[in-house]
């Protein structure tokens, strides 16, 4: 059971105290925690749980500000991250964003929330459908209507009829005069994609004395034969789908959905919202389930082992006398059929790069003042292939470069999922009058790494 | 009605800034209060955020609480809130003015809309004012029965907190039973699920006292119950399931149908969206089946996807949350995550503390099928921008090397590591080539070809330096180029900063010499000659007793340095079954995740000790902070002891008292455990006495304690292992100690030698009654002074009194001293405890002569006193 909850502002303020049970914990745990984060160097490096003098801690970090948990008992971490990530975006949800200032204005609400969400350290809903009935969001719509009507109160007057209904997550009584159901499909690749090998073997052969070449001989030619295939193509390491069903329910009274998959057999690990029956998933792979009112996530899954990847990136580093030359090439390695759009390359200037002038032949290059390097090429165009070139300056004294940048690929294809999953259908039992069925889907970069 | 005269009273001096906006919020409030106009809440509600927002930033508004409690009669419920807020958290700093708001509490409680209800009662009970509970009760009872669920809710965690206000009040109200019933019997199942984290708590606590209470926790657990609970897990919240499920993983079932009954009931929990929920249900699962072999495994194999998922599915702090667990389960199972080891690459945006765990799982689940694509990974790293991470990489690859029967492919990288020409890179291989030759002699011949390769200039870390030394000794004979190289290391002995590479040049000429008399012999007279001039201790003394064993008899010297040596089968693997077994029983606790980067190094720390260890913040017993490769075993088993009293007296197990107790609960914990953990244990006096053992004379020794920091003494043990086995500890040459000058004021005085091992000292601060106990400022320069404990221990010992542990970190430290008198072996015994901010320290001591302790307390304080940054 958590003790306290305080939110720090990204320079280690206290925004918000808020004390769970009878044991006060002393607001000097915060300074004890910020200077442990100045001593770790970054908030992003320190650990997620941490033992204080006093306390366990735990954080979590999101846009700058940090959600921090006290506790002096056994409990699982789990939990209590957990909760705190639900906290994160429930809070996110309702100010429409997250940052110091959104939180110091809307503090009333922020505790509000609080006080929802958790009771004497212990979780009591974070579920943002049932919070959304006993506290209203601050949004224009609300700030209009207390303009108008004069009525201000940000309290919806009823109770959540959740409470009282047999499906917690979702109110008895809800009523739309038009009838719609939206599915999306979003789904994020991550890769790995490695291809630096040549370099490494280079420097082996020229370095490396002679009986070390002769022993290493059997195994150095093998290598150079694999390289010739690696030049060509890189090596893809792992390649994965983590995708979503989101559903947007805008559905009268009860709603019975079943949604089925053509091929649900190539899901390798699904996760449900509570709202979906486990027996009809087992038995037959249909999604059967009574929806929470408005946007929620239906499911989330993942897809192994995918054996193709939309986009190549071919970096190539050469060195010599201090001074190393890049380019790199991007392209479409197999067409999904539809247009891959907002394609982002970034990469991290090795540390020991004094400067570097690089230019593309298509699209926006950009060197932030932390040596990340961003290039925004969008649409690949279909007279040319781009190219980003140039040349970086090592530090003195550095003949080669022994640090190779990871390049981060970022892109999205609307209309497709690249998993492959199919939507098949979606039945509604007793069928409202009118009733409106969406479909859509889309495939991001996630974690989309190319090593040069 | 007029404001309370005292209220200025409590307007904190430190926070002039707010303190005229306070009054002026004050005035503006009472204006308010008595009136009807229209709009008047909106007015109202700008003040209240005015006020809150003072209270959030810190600044003392409890002078307003009359004029708050006054504007609250209104229907706002906006208002009401942040009054509630408001209450709540003065209340119990102001009981007098608390008495004020039950009445408007209380007509609230009747009021007929029930969020009011609800939020008046929750606020009701968290004013927890002793002397109000009298109010309390009625509102509750009536709140337990009310029609609403909502309040009802409320009221159930309302009589949690009225319990932990006054015990006596709650159970003489017979609200335990009450709380039975509903939770048999309510139709809501948050109800329900606060009922039961109720009962857990009070008859937890209650059990010790009452036979009733302690059946009626046994009772919790019984058959029906959790079945009944079990039977409506799917309507219950997903933290309400957590809460569950940690019950039920303390069930124990009747018979195999039992089991088999509770985990098909339980199967798609594992596919919740909630990361806690999957992680309670996968205890439940392994704690169910641990009798049943063959089921186990199976449960393995079906636990396995969803908690991939959840790895890479979550946020970065899930993932570190579940990558212990996972750490954990593969300690056990080794075999079940090998197929996904792709699943433990890491990504470029990854945490350096997710990364880390994930390179600890890739050492953990390598095995004969994936080792070569494991190590390929991992050689990606060492070119990581990542320094740290390049470096755990490449002991990785190390470790992994270690456990594998076919090192080929491995040690074919650690070769190319060692030709990157980058200095960290190649430090960290030279320590792994090492290593792997002491299990792999059958390597030397290809290694120490490319180990000649490097250049000594190249290497500056000391481990690494040190490493390399070791293999121009024990290979000299293969190294053309041995005597030469360590001749000119000796010549620069000078420049060489640590002592344990200048031990180590020792040792590895003195190899050579026996392999390559003639040409050598020059470069160990030079060396020995340089190491008898040495400043430090300890290689003073190795010199010392080379030079001697030389000059005994040479042969002697011979199987002494350079025994005949057998390969190294198994690295120490410390963690017995037994302990594996006691944290798995912790599993989903907070152990397993807490201060997990300890199990690092355990490997190349055995022969190496990490003396990085003592650089560490510490918090608990300073001996605890050097138990090289035990420490990680131990501390887990230490936890998960505490932590099982705790399971068995369920969550409430709590600290009520101030903040410090959390400190002296731990340390006495520690004090339990008493005499299992000695000999190796790192506390000042101890290290006086094992070093003056062998020590010649007892100035040095001072000069060694005064850089503990430094490799000296754990190095030297270690190498004692390595090259000096079996000779005990060398004879002391015969000059005689002569004893530190240390101020030693009349007419008390203490002897500067004064040894006590950890273990008596804790069996003397439990039998010895507090004989003094005082509080005094400290100078500021002390306390400017005073930012690691390590410090002060040195500047106290120059006063004869000797820590034997220290802890905590700005701005409160806490440490434990002994000294004896000089002529006596009486001892006096001390906690400290300073905090810096306030520049006040506490002093308890504890004396065997008790009349006597004002003298040392005197002692003590101006030893304190002169403590600076020096």
């Amino acid at each position: 059971m958590l003790q306290c909850i305080f939110l720090l502002s990204d320079s280690g303020e206290v925004m918000l105290e808020k004390q769970l049970t009878g044991h006060r914990v002393d607001r000097s745990i915060c300074a004890w925690f910020w200077d442990h984060v100045i001593s770790q160097g970054d908030s992003l490096k320190s650990m997620p749980v941490i033992a204080s003098p006093t306390h366990y801690l735990f954080q979590i970090v999101r846009e700058g500000i940090t959600f921090l948990a006290c506790t002096q008992v056994e409990m699982p971490p789990l939990m209590a991250i957990e909760f705190l990530c639900r906290v994160a975006d429930v809070l996110s949800g309702y100010l429409g964003g997250l940052n110091e200032d959104l939180v110091k204005d809307n503090f009333v609400i922020v505790y509000e929330l609080l006080d929802e969400m958790i009771d004497n350290g212990f979780p009591l809903t974070t579920e943002p459908n049932i919070l959304r009935e006993m506290i209203a969001p601050p949004n224009i719509v609300s700030k209009m209507l207390s303009v108008v009507t004069g009525n201000s109160s940000n309290m919806s007057d009823t109770l959540p009829g959740a409470t009282a209904s047999c499906v917690p997550w979702r109110t008895t009584d809800v009523k739309y005069a038009n009838n719609e159901v939206y599915v999306d499909l979003v789904e994020e690749m991550d890769a790995i994609i490695n291809r630096c090998i040549t370099i490494l073997i280079y420097t082996y052969n020229f370095t490396s004395s002679v009986d070390t070449l002769k022993r290493d001989w059997d195994s150095t030619i093998l290598r150079f034969s694999l390289l010739h295939a690696l030049l060509r193509d890189g090596v893809l390491v792992k390649c994965e789908i983590y995708g979503e069903v989101q559903v947007n329910s805008l559905l009268s009274g009860l709603p019975d959905l079943t949604l089925s998959f053509a091929n649900p057999s190539i899901l390798d690990d699904v996760r449900f919202h509570p709202c979906v029956r486990f027996r009809p998933w087992e038995s037959h792979q249909i999604l059967s389930f009574v929806p929470p009112d408005g946007q929620f996530k239906l499911m989330s899954y993942r897809v192994k082992k995918l054996k193709s990847t939309p986009i190549y990136v071919k970096p190539q580093l050469t060195s010599n006398d201090g001074t190393c030359r890049i380019s790199v090439m991007v392209g479409i390695r197999n067409d999904p059929g539809k247009t891959i759009d907002s394609i982002t390359l970034q990469f991290q200037l090795p540390p020991c790069v004094l400067s570097a002038d690089l230019t593309a032949n298509h699209g926006a290059v950009d060197i932030l003042s932390n040596k990340m390097c961003s290039w925004s090429i969008g649409r690949i165009p279909k007279d040319k292939a781009p190219s980003l070139t140039g040349t970086m300056v090592l530090e003195t004294g550095l003949e080669r470069l022994h640090v190779f940048p990871t390049f981060q690929l970022g892109f999205r294809i609307m209309g497709i999922a690249l998993s492959g999953l199919q939507i098949d259908k979606l039945d509604l039992k007793n069928v409202p009058s009118r009733l409106y069925k969406g479909f859509r889907a889309l495939t991001r970069g996630g974690e989309y790494e190319v090593r040069s | 009605m007029a404001p309370p005269a005292q209220s200025q009273r409590s307007a904190s001096p430190s926070q002039p800034s707010g303190k005229g906006e306070v009054s002026d919020l004050k005035s503006q409030l009472r204006q308010l209060a008595g009136s009807r106009a229209p709009g008047v809440d909106d007015s109202k509600r700008e003040l209240f955020k005015k006020v809150i927002s003072y209270m959030t930033i810190g600044v003392d508004v409890s002078s307003v609480f009359g004029e708050m409690v006054m504007c609250s009669a209104t229907s706002d419920i906006v208002l009401k809130k942040m009054c509630y807020l408001y209450v709540g958290n003065y209340a119990k700093v102001n009981p007098d003015l608390a008495l004020l708001t039950i009445n408007f509490l209380q007509r609230d409680c009747k009021d007929e809309d029930p969020i009011i209800r609800g939020l008046a009662l929750r606020s009701l009970c968290s004013l927890r004012v002793t002397n109000l509970v009298e109010y309390l009760v009625g509102p509750l009872g009536s709140g337990l029965k009310d029609n609403n669920s909502y309040v009802r809710m409320v009221a159930v965690i309302g009589v949690l907190k009225l319990y932990h206000i006054s015990a006596s009040t709650c159970i003489d109200a017979d609200f335990p039973l009450t709380l039975k019933h509903l939770m048999l019997n309510d139709p809501d199942t948050q109800v329900v699920a606060n009922c039961l984290s109720a009962l857990q708590e009070i008859w937890s606590s209650e059990a010790s006292t009452s036979e009733e209470a302690s059946r009626e926790r046994e009772a919790l657990l019984s058959k029906p119950i959790v079945y009944h609970l079990l039977n409506r897990i799917k309507e219950f919240s997903e933290w309400a399931q957590c809460l569950l499920l940690e019950l039920v993983a303390k069930y124990v079932p009747s018979d195999s149908n039992d089991i088999f009954d509770i985990m098909n009931l339980l199967e798609d929990r594992l596919q919740h969206a909630n990361g806690a929920v999957v992680l309670a249900t996968v205890k439940v699962f392994l704690h169910l089946t641990l009798s049943m072999t063959d089921v186990h495994q199976q449960v393995y194999e079906r636990i396995k996807a969803p908690l991939l998922t959840l790895v890479s599915s979550g946020s970065p702090e899930q993932s570190y949350a579940v990558l212990s667990h996972l750490h954990l389960l593969v300690m056990r199972a080794p075999f079940i995550f090998a197929s996904d080891y792709k699943h433990f690459y890491c990504q470029y945006n990854e945490p350096s503390y997710v990364k880390k765990l994930k390179l600890e799982m890739l050492t953990a689940v390598a095995n004969e099928s994936n080792t070569y694509e494991i190590v390929t990974e991992l050689c990606e790293y060492a070119a990581n921008v990542d320094i740290t991470i390049a470096r755990e990489s490449i002991r990785a690859v190390g470790k992994i090397a270690l456990q594998q029967y076919d090192v080929n492919a491995i040690v074919d990288r650690l070769l190319q590591f060692l030709e990157m020409e980058k200095d960290y890179v190649t430090a960290e291989a030279l320590v792994l080539v090492k290593d792997l030759l002491r299990k792999y002699p059958q390597w030397s011949h290809d290694c120490i070809a490319v180990v000649g390769s490097i250049s000594t200039q190249n290497v500056q870390e000391p481990k690494a330096k040190a490493a390399l030394i070791w293999m121009l000794g024990e290979y000299s004979q293969d190294m053309h180029d041995a005597p030469y190289i360590l001749e000119s290391l000796i010549e620069n002995w000078d420049e060489e900063h640590s002592a344990e590479v200048r031990l180590q040049l020792l040792t590895a000429v003195m190899k050579c010499f026996f392999k390559r008399p003639p040409e050598t012999q020059n470069a160990l007279g030079a060396a020995l000659a340089a190491g008898l001039a040495d400043f430090h201790q300890d290689v003073h003394d190795r010199a010392l007793f080379y030079y001697r064993l030389l000059q005994y008899n040479v042969s002697v010297a011979e199987n002494v340095v350079n025994p005949p040596k057998q390969a190294v089968s198994v690295f120490a693997d410390t963690q017995s079954s037994e302990i594996k077994d006691r944290i798995f029983d912790e599993f989903n606790s907070l152990s397993v995740v807490y201060q997990k980067n300890r199990s690092n190094s355990l490997v190349v720390g055995f022969i190496f000790t990490d003396t990085d260890k003592y650089l560490q913040p510490s918090y608990m017993f300073t001996d605890k902070e050097h138990r090289g490769p035990f420490e990680f075993s131990d501390e887990l088993g230490n936890v998960s002891i505490g932590a099982e009293s705790a399971d068995n007296v369920v969550p409430a197990n709590r600290v009520e008292a101030n903040d410090k107790d959390l400190l002296l609960s731990t340390s006495e914990k520690d004090e339990s455990r008493g005499p299992t953990h000695n000999g190796s244990a790192y506390s000042a006096p101890l290290y006086d006495s094992s070093s003056a053992s062998i020590s010649a004379a007892n100035s040095l020794s001072e000069l060694a304690i005064s850089n503990p920091t430094s490799a000296g003494n754990a190095s030297s043990s270690s190498l004692a292992i390595d090259d000096l086995l079996g000779l005990g500890l060398p004879a002391t040459p015969a000059a005689a100690p002569s004893p530190a000058p240390a101020p030693l004021p009349p007419p008390l005085k203490l002897n500067p030698k004064a040894v006590l091992d950890p273990g008596t000292f804790q069996k003397k601060w439990r039998q010895l009654g507090i004989s003094l106990s005082q509080e005094f400022s400290m100078s500021p320069q002390g306390v400017a002074a005073l930012t690691t404990p390590q410090a002060l221990l040195k500047h106290m010992q120059g006063h004869s009194i000797h820590c034997i542990a220290s802890g905590g970190q700005s701005p409160n430290f806490k440490l434990f001293f002994f000294a004896q008198k000089a002529e006596e072996s009486s001892n006096y015994l001390v906690e400290c405890v300073i905090n810096t901010s306030s520049a006040k320290a506490q002093i308890k001591i504890k004396a065997d002569d008790q009349s006597t302790s004002q003298a040392f307390s005197d002692i003590f304080q101006s030893a304190l006193s002169k403590f600076t940054v020096s």
